[in-house]
């Protein structure tokens, strides 16, 4: 039943946003509404090169410290000008509302003297319904 | 009788051409919502040379360069960078460095460098220059040998 519940707060979420092509991940805000102790969100991250890069999807609270999410998958080879569908179950942890960023991250290019690392977050707001 | 039925389908005729076809009209409405998007695509890294008395190690000293992203956003978005915790340096270097990262913004919508986080308001594709420097106090001094340092570009 928990299961089920969760499975349709992130189907909801899901509904909402289309994926667009190019961008790096998608959507960037939601608010979702969760009968279960945890609620989920489908993020799509892409790669806006054409080349294939390392991706890692994190969550993070308010303070971007970091939460103990379920992400699948967290980490991946992403090709060229794709994007892919990121499940991530977040834990109320008791709270009756939770907000997390979830930030995309692009594993910057070796060898050079300073690396830039790509980082897109949006912006997560979840209420727990009893 | 002949003649009654091509009299009645005469008037019938008659009657009809001065009718105009009769259209019923519907509006169709299209809603559409753009949440906030944001694409960073990293054009080049940068590259920190030092300054001849020794204490800065800078993308902004001469013969350094400044890193380089591409930012597409609908708008509605924030830039910022991370404070720098990722850095290798010389075993021959002990001392403490201030890492500083700035960015600055120029196309679409134009920020001074800065290193605090900034509203990208205006949709529409930014070039993003990113910088980065490291200074010593006091005595101190960098030594020879290669230096690596990670900035995080955050757009949320």
């Amino acid at each position: 039943m928990r299961k089920i519940g969760t499975l349709a707060a992130a189907l909801a979420a899901v509904l909402s946003p289309i994926a667009a092509t190019g961008q790096s991940m998608t959507p960037m805000r939601g608010e979702v509404r969760s009968f279960t102790d945890a609620f989920a969100v489908r993020v799509f991250p892409g790669n806006p090169y054409d080349q294939r890069i390392r991706v890692e999807v994190h969550v993070y609270d308010q303070d971007f410290q970091p939460v103990a999410a379920r992400i699948t998958p967290s980490a991946f080879l992403l090709a060229g000008q794709a994007s892919r569908p990121v499940l991530v179950v977040v834990p109320f942890d008791g709270a009756t509302e939770r907000k997390v960023r979830i930030c995309t991250e692009s594993i910057p290019f070796p060898s050079e003297q300073t690396q830039i690392r790509a980082q897109i977050c949006g912006k997560f707001f979840g209420h727990r319904r009893s | 009788m002949k003649f009654f039925r091509a009299v009645i389908g005469a008037a019938l005729l008659v009657a009809c051409i001065d009718q105009t076809a009769s259209a019923a009209t519907g509006n169709v409405l299209f809603n559409g919502t753009i949440t906030a998007t944001c694409t960073i695509t990293i054009n080049s890294n940068g590259t920190m040379t030092v300054s001849t008395n020794l204490q800065s190690l800078s993308s902004h000293n001469a013969g350094g360069s400044a890193g380089s992203a591409q930012v597409d956003t609908t708008g509605g978005v924030t830039l910022s960078v991370d404070p720098v915790t990722t850095t290798t340096v010389p075993a021959s270097d002990v001392t403490a460095t201030t890492w500083t990262p700035t960015f600055a913004t120029s196309g679409a919508q134009t920020i001074a460098e800065t290193g605090t986080a900034t509203a990208l308001t205006v949709p529409g594709t930014s070039t993003v220059a990113v910088n980065l420097a490291g200074t010593k106090g006091g005595s101190n001094r960098f030594s020879a040998g290669n230096y690596q340092a990670t900035v995080t570009l955050r757009c949320e």
